[in-house]
């Protein structure tokens, strides 16, 4: 049983709980479980966009917008301030105009991820970043608890090590979970403490062999997943999301399991290098289609579903090629478009179950 | 008299069209009717006419395929298929050197490739405005008071033109009103229209690309002065359908013959 955010945030900030709103995406959780504090993600709260509008253009994206919309409405449960990641220029831009121009009750702190490939001065540049947020965090919580760092980040491998498990039994068709249901436990991780979170990671079973009946197996790629009526859908049609490129899924998770931590901040920036290409992080295209090419081949999938939310320009610099790229490998694939509304519309039913049919076709020869 | 004949049901925005094919797939009956608020009895409704035109027994229907917008409203389906794939098959079905097939409906549109056996290879599908779509042609038929046939009028596209908004039919409605304004002729107004309805679809078609022969379905292939534009941009002649309007129920009567005989 998966608690509910709103009301697991509320009660742990009632018990006393220093709580930091995150921006999407990456950032060093590890640091901040050390100074005792929860981070909680906001990614797309509900509910109507209303004030965040007078502050934005109409091309931002959703998820800034959502995200505005929640700071302006001054919640009860952040009392540790905003933490914005450096995933995006809108996001970004959304830091600036919160700190020095909207101006909220909380603190404003920032994280500005590398935009570059890996090399040796990226890693400089993260162990450098992860000192300055330490020593900024410092300033308000008291001193670093180094201790507390080490047990954070064995906490953070176990959940990777565990995550990398269910992946891997996801894929091999293991996980009795509908397609809500699995994406519900993959976004659990945005706001329950870790060891909630590792506990629920452990309670779920991992079959012995296939559960669904069916053979319609898809990648889902894109910032999040669809809304859970869509994901229902996609059940409907006997459809399972084996596999995911997510940046709310998978991107957050390294590729391969990390040695024991021995220091902490080395391990931190090694786990960031090891994430998987995004397009948040700059990675180069190829790297980004041979990864995705790699997870459709293990994955053993019949069709690619992008969900592309709308106005996502670092999403949208990559969609084009990545689409391109696997139309000329064959690889059948299908776009949708969110503004992160509730539902699914006609015409998206239409399109899924359209893709369902040419994926049947094909495969039925 | 036919033993086995099959039907598909297509309800969509403006109309719902019904095809009875025997177990040879020829043609028995052909009925459009416009959609009312109730699909489901809409559907009955053409179906039954359809029904009396072949002169048949509803239990010599053998398998019903349902699609378009409102398929899942057809009670007595035995099968629902969407109108992508059905475009598809009727197009083949039609002109067996289709690759691709451009259906203009009344809400939406669609790009559909087709592979040499009328299977779906990749399509596309507009949604966000009624750009590019029937309900942008009866939009400003309305506003040049023009009934839909003087409109179509491929006269109109010969003579020079005006450049209209292929992004929003509001928009693009309110460029003709101020065109109007400034006293554009009226076949000037119409020539840009069938430019911009044909441009909204001409990014479609080129995210999809142009394989084998093209083929125009949907009630919008009726239009003359947009086939003729449509034709100028792809510079190759389109096939048309006799009856545009019903080849998706048309595809959907032979998918149903097609599942009959799995």
């Amino acid at each position: 049983m998966i608690p509910n955010r709103k009301k697991y945030l509320k009660q742990q900030a009632q018990n006393g709980q220093k709580i930091m709103g995150v921006l999407p995406a990456l950032y060093p959780r590890e640091l901040l479980w050390a100074f005792d504090i929860l981070p909680a993600e906001i990614w797309d709260p509900p509910g109507d966009i209303l004030r965040a509008n007078a502050h934005l253009q109409a091309t931002i994206c959703p998820i800034v917008k959502r995200g505005l919309e929640f700071i302006l409405k001054e919640s009860a449960s952040v009392n540790a301030g905003y933490l914005f990641p450096h995933t995006c220029d809108s996001l970004q831009n959304l830091a600036t105009q919160v700190k020095d121009l909207i101006g909220t009750s909380q603190p404003v702190y920032t994280f500005y991820n590398p935009k570059a490939q890996f090399n040796k001065t990226t890693r400089r540049y993260y162990l450098d970043l992860l000192q300055d947020f330490q020593t900024t965090l410092e300033t308000k919580f008291g001193p670093l608890n180094r201790a507390k760092l080490m047990a954070a980040c064995e906490l953070g491998s176990k959940i990777d090590i565990r995550w990398l498990t269910l992946q891997n039994a996801r894929r091999a068709d293991q996980l009795e979970l509908t397609n809500p249901e699995y994406f519900q436990l993959v976004r659990a991780g945005e706001y329950l403490k870790p060891e909630d979170y590792l506990t629920l990671l452990n309670q779920v079973e991992v079959q012995a062999g296939p559960v669904h009946q069916s053979n319609r197996r898809l990648l889902l790629s894109g910032i999040l997943p669809p809304h859970e009526e869509t994901l229902s859908f996609l059940d409907e049609l006997s459809v399972t999301i084996v596999a995911d490129d997510l940046l709310s899924g998978s991107r957050r998770f390294p590729i391969t399991q990390l040695d024991t931590p021995v220091d902490p901040f080395e391990y931190l920036t090694d786990r960031h290098f090891l994430l998987p290409p995004c397009s948040t992080r700059a990675s180069n295209l190829k790297e980004r289609i041979h990864h995705l090419q790699k997870m459709i081949s293990e994955s053993q999938v019949h069709g690619v579903l992008f969900n592309i939310i709308k106005f996502c320009e670092p999403e949208l610099f990559d969609h084009r090629f990545l689409v391109k790229t696997l139309k000329q490998n064959r690889v059948p694939l299908l776009s949708l478009e969110t503004e992160l509304l509730p539902g699914i519309s006609g015409q998206d039913r239409t399109r899924i179950e359209a893709f369902i049919e040419m994926l049947d076709e094909q495969v039925s020869g | 008299m036919a033993d086995n004949c099959f039907a598909g049901v297509d309800v969509g925005s403006l109309s719902t069209d019904v095809v009875i094919i025997n177990a040879s797939g020829k043609c028995l009956a052909e009925v459009v009717i416009a959609t009312g608020l109730n699909g489901g009895e809409t559907a009955q409704k053409a179906f039954d006419q359809s029904l009396n035109q072949a002169g048949l027994a509803q239990e010599q229907i053998k398998a019903v395929t349902a699609t378009g917008y409102g398929r899942a409203s057809v009670a007595f389906a035995t099968g629902k298929t969407t109108e992508i794939s059905c475009h598809g098959v009727g197009a083949h079905h039609l002109f067996p050197n289709t690759g691709t097939v451009i259906d203009i409906g009344g809400q939406d549109s669609k790009v559909i490739q087709v592979d040499e056996r009328g299977r779906m290879l990749d399509f596309t599908m507009n949604d966000k405005c009624a750009a590019g779509t029937g309900r942008f042609l009866e939009v400003m038929a309305h506003r040049l008071e023009l009934g839909l046939n003087e409109l179509s009028d491929p006269l109109n596209i010969k003579g020079e033109t005006v450049q209209i908004s292929s992004t929003c039919t509001v928009f693009a409605e309110s460029e003709v009103i101020s065109l109007l304004a400034k006293q554009t002729p009226r076949e000037q107004i119409v020539n840009g229209l069938q430019r911009s309805i044909v441009n909204r679809i001409w990014s479609m078609v080129t995210s999809i690309g142009i394989h084998g022969e093209v083929t125009l379905t949907g009630g919008v292939a009726n239009n003359q002065g947009l086939v003729l534009v449509l034709e100028e941009k792809l510079g190759k002649k389109l096939n048309v359908p006799e009856n545009p309007q019903t080849v998706g129920a048309l595809g959907a009567a032979h998918i149903a013959l097609r599942g009959y005989h799995k």
